[in-house]
């Protein structure tokens, strides 16, 4: 792309918006995180790929959270009735049961609430509702507590209060982590104190406080983790499944942004010239205007000769944010446009087997680097119709055993391959045999 | 779903090294707190909390069942040790201790059993035996730690079960997703194609925008307007689906068939170059239909062919004859000028490869180069019809 700012092509046109420059630092970043990156890497904001990748990187609900949700909820419920179970067994031992009883009359109706409320308005959970649900399972605490305060237990006797670290469980797929985390510590911490307050600290009722304690956090950080590793898979997946849409690529692409791009100009080209059409931009031009036509002209006349000389390993590794950072590919000849569906197909999962497995060797260095050709090298030979492209891939910080027979049977599907591992190098040469003409 | 089945076995494995891995900590925090093992024993339990860790932390990077049995059975040892090791008296306190490693660390290789039924097993009844120990340790099943390590117990085969099942949901929406995005993709690829492909529309358009740019001085204000009108209406109907073909410079009409005719087009190409002071002349048909794109390329192709001799060849003279049968159409661009050695001027250099091959390739076609110093060039154009 050339060093023409968008905003000279922008400016002045009649019947656009401009956006304004960011008023924040926060603002700045978001935008840059929200659209900027994600159009870098090749797919116009607009798209479904680019939404639901947006999507996906939100932080609080995202894509197949609602299902965790109600998984995390499932297993809220039953504690809960373990929970209640515990204390109606230990009913009679209570000095005073009211308080304790009070603080899980008010921990189900405020279930039952927020349960209604998921069902009504569907899997999401704004600001001032999470802040009321902490403030609901405060008060749950704090009855339960001053309930159980004369008994000198903790241990032994804390039911609803532990609940309440049970029910931040769901609230982990709905809410920012930072959120649920500061919870969890807050809710801990109420716990120390109250055991330090309210129980003798001796070597015998240690060991029950620590797993109290450990019941209380333990769980909803565990679910921060799970949904953590979740989101992670979800976006890699989504990120997989966006890149595998260029097997099916001709075999040269100009790419969707470059493709969205065109449309634009054209469309601004078109603006322009029924401004100057119907007298709204009064000839001779402004020199706002003038310029607007040149540096409309000059992209134009890029885009057109853009040639289709990208391949669509090209177009996958940069749209990809997984490969893209772990990937090199040396391609000067334009050869992996002549693979089949198959071969393609091939070639990418090997490279997310690869990518997946290693580590780079200092960040930011790519983990594995491919390269195609040169064509007609010793052992590759070539005929009228076909021809045998090398592919060499190596990969570094993959030990050969750790790549799963996914990873080979991905490779098999590109050729015929002999691999060799020196220096914590993988080295894998395939046989690529291909059309020399192909129809794609 | 290959590679989602495998993201989910690994999400699995390393949800079981940290619920394992944390829960045997807290014990060893309570056990130690407790005060109330041995010395001997105590050491004992430690180092078979170690070997469980080491082996959990093995266990989630390669899964095997080897390390599942390791992990369970150094547990279980710890387990013994510190139920059996303590005083009568104060074995509820260590019950009470072990909770959250019999209730988590001893249950969490359940998540990670799935296709290993032999590990499932092992798991299962390690969980039985667990409980069995904690039941006997503190006094009965009702007592708190058997319920909290029945709870554990609970709690894991749940998560295990709901984290299995939520993958191939979200999978499936991300399938979708996609599948909307390769039609996406095409047909903004088929859309990229028609606008490229619609270049001699957009010859005029950079003409237009071009005077625009010198603020439309030297052209009357009426004939600039009607120009951008023409230019504009061109772009609508770009915009809307349809593949405009402006006929000439100045006198547009515009043309919804698909097809349009070379001969009248390769006589605006043969005024170009007459005007740069190369004559070009025409033998054989005049008529040939062709679709939009084809001829395009092809008019490009040739129009690449003759710069070439008027920049190279050193003569004033090329010879063009377009030969065509049911299937092709072929043009055979020839001069008599200096010509050159094939193999010391490379095609790339010339441009040849990326605008004459390429652009022909890309509809079907495709281009020969002949050439010798001294004995002139003859290019091949060829086409599909």
């Amino acid at each position: 792309m050339t060093r023409v700012p968008e905003d000279t092509i922008n400016r002045g046109l009649p019947g656009e918006t401009v956006q304004p420059a960011p008023r924040t630092r926060r603002e700045a970043r978001e935008r840059y995180r929200g659209s900027e990156r994600r159009q870098a890497r090749g797919l116009p904001s607009t798209s479904t790929g680019a939404r639901s990748l947006r999507q996906a990187a939100k932080p609080g609900a995202s894509l197949g959270a609602g299902y965790l949700g109600l998984g995390a909820a499932v297993l809220t419920a039953i504690e809960a009735v373990a929970g209640i179970v515990f204390f109606l067994v230990r009913l009679p031992d209570y000095a005073n049961p009211w308080l304790p009883a009070g603080a899980w009359a008010l921990y189900l109706v405020a279930a039952i609430g927020v349960g209604l409320s998921l069902m009504t308005y569907g899997e999401r959970l704004t600001g001032t509702a999470f802040a009321l649900i902490c403030a609901v399972l405060a008060c749950v605490v704090t009855l339960d507590f001053v309930g159980i305060l004369p008994e000198h237990d903790i241990a032994h006797t804390a039911s609803a209060s532990v609940a309440a670290g049970f029910a931040l469980l769901p609230v982990a797929t709905l809410r920012p982590a930072r959120e649920v985390a500061a919870a969890i510590a807050v809710l801990g911490l109420g716990f120390a104190v109250m055991a330090a307050v309210s129980t003798p600290i001796t070597p015998a009722t240690l060991p029950g406080i620590v797993s109290l304690l450990a019941l209380v956090v333990v769980p909803p950080s565990i679910a921060l983790f799970v949904v953590h590793r979740f989101r992670q898979l979800v976006q890699r997946e989504l990120d997989r499944v966006l890149v595998q849409s260029n097997v099916q690529a001709p075999q040269f692409a100009v790419g969707m942004l470059a493709s969205d791009e065109l449309a634009r100009l054209d469309l601004a080209a078109e603006k322009l010239l029924d401004a100057v059409a119907n007298g709204s931009d009064p000839l001779p031009l402004s020199d706002a205007s003038a310029s607007v036509a040149a540096s409309l002209a000059t992209e134009l006349r890029l885009h057109l000769i853009e040639g289709r000389r990208e391949t669509w390993l090209y177009h996958a590794i940069t749209e990809s944010d997984h490969l893209g950072r772990a990937v090199s590919v040396a391609d000067p000849q334009s050869l992996a446009g002549h693979l089949g569906p198959a071969q393609r197909d091939g070639l990418l999962q090997a490279l997310w087997q690869m990518v997946g497995d290693g580590r780079p060797a200092q960040p930011g260095a790519p983990v594995v680097s491919v390269t195609l050709g040169p064509i007609g090298s010793d052992g590759h030979p070539v005929s009228d119709e076909r021809m045998d492209v090398p592919i060499v891939f190596e990969s570094r910080g993959t030990p050969r055993r750790r790549l799963g027979p996914t990873a080979w049977s991905a490779l098999q599907r590109i050729g015929p391959y002999t691999e060799s591992f020196r220096d914590g190098v993988l080295r894998v040469v395939s046989h690529c045999v291909v059309d020399r003409h192909p129809s794609m | 779903m290959d590679f989602i089945a495998q993201e989910r076995d690994r999400l699995l494995r390393s949800t079981t090294r940290v619920v394992g891995i944390t829960c045997a900590l807290v014990s060893v925090v309570g056990i130690v707190s407790s005060l109330a093992v041995p010395l001997v024993p105590l050491l004992g339990a430690l180092a078979c909390i170690a070997v469980l860790i080491a082996a959990l932390l093995v266990f989630g990077t390669n899964g095997s069942v080897w390390w599942t049995a390791l992990a369970l059975a150094s547990g279980l040892g710890a387990l013994a040790l510190l139920l059996l090791g303590a005083d009568p008296d104060v074995r509820s306190v260590v019950a009470s201790a072990v909770v959250p490693l019999a209730a988590g660390s001893l249950s969490a290789p359940l998540m990670a059993q799935r296709g290993a039924p032999v590990g499932l097993a092992m798991t299962i009844v390690t969980g039985v035996a667990a409980v069995g120990a904690v039941v006997w340790a503190s006094g009965g099943p009702l007592s708190g730690p058997t319920a909290g390590v029945v709870l554990g117990w609970v709690l894991v085969a749940v998560v295990s079960v709901w984290i299995a099942r939520s993958i191939p949901r979200v999978a499936r929406r991300i399938q979708s997703i996609g599948t909307a995005h390769r039609a996406e993709r095409q047909a903004s690829e088929t859309e990229a194609q028609r606008r490229q492909g619609a270049r001699l529309l957009h010859d005029t358009v950079l003409a237009t925008l071009t005077l625009l740019a010198h603020s439309g001085v030297g052209v009357s204000e009426q004939a600039m307007r009607e120009q951008a009108a023409e230019d504009a209406r061109l772009l609508r109907h770009l915009r809307l689906g349809a593949t405009p073909q402006p006929q000439q410079s100045g006198d547009y009409s515009l043309t919804r068939v698909e097809e349009s005719p070379l001969g009248q087009t390769l006589e605006s190409v043969k005024q170009r170059f007459g005007r740069m002071g190369l004559e070009v002349s025409w033998h054989g048909t005049g008529q040939v239909l062709l679709p939009s794109n084809v001829l395009d390329a092809f008019l490009l192709a040739l129009g690449e062919c003759l710069e070439n001799v008027r920049r190279h060849a050193g003569v004033g003279e090329a010879h063009v004859t377009i030969v065509h049968d049911q299937e092709t159409v072929r043009a055979m661009v020839t001069d008599a000028g200096v010509g050159f050695d094939l193999d010391a001027v490379s095609a790339e250099r010339l441009g040849y490869k990326e605008s004459v091959v390429n652009r022909l390739r890309e509809v079907g076609g495709d281009a020969k180069l002949f050439s010798a110093p001294g004995s002139g060039t003859t290019v091949v154009l060829e086409a599909p019809r």
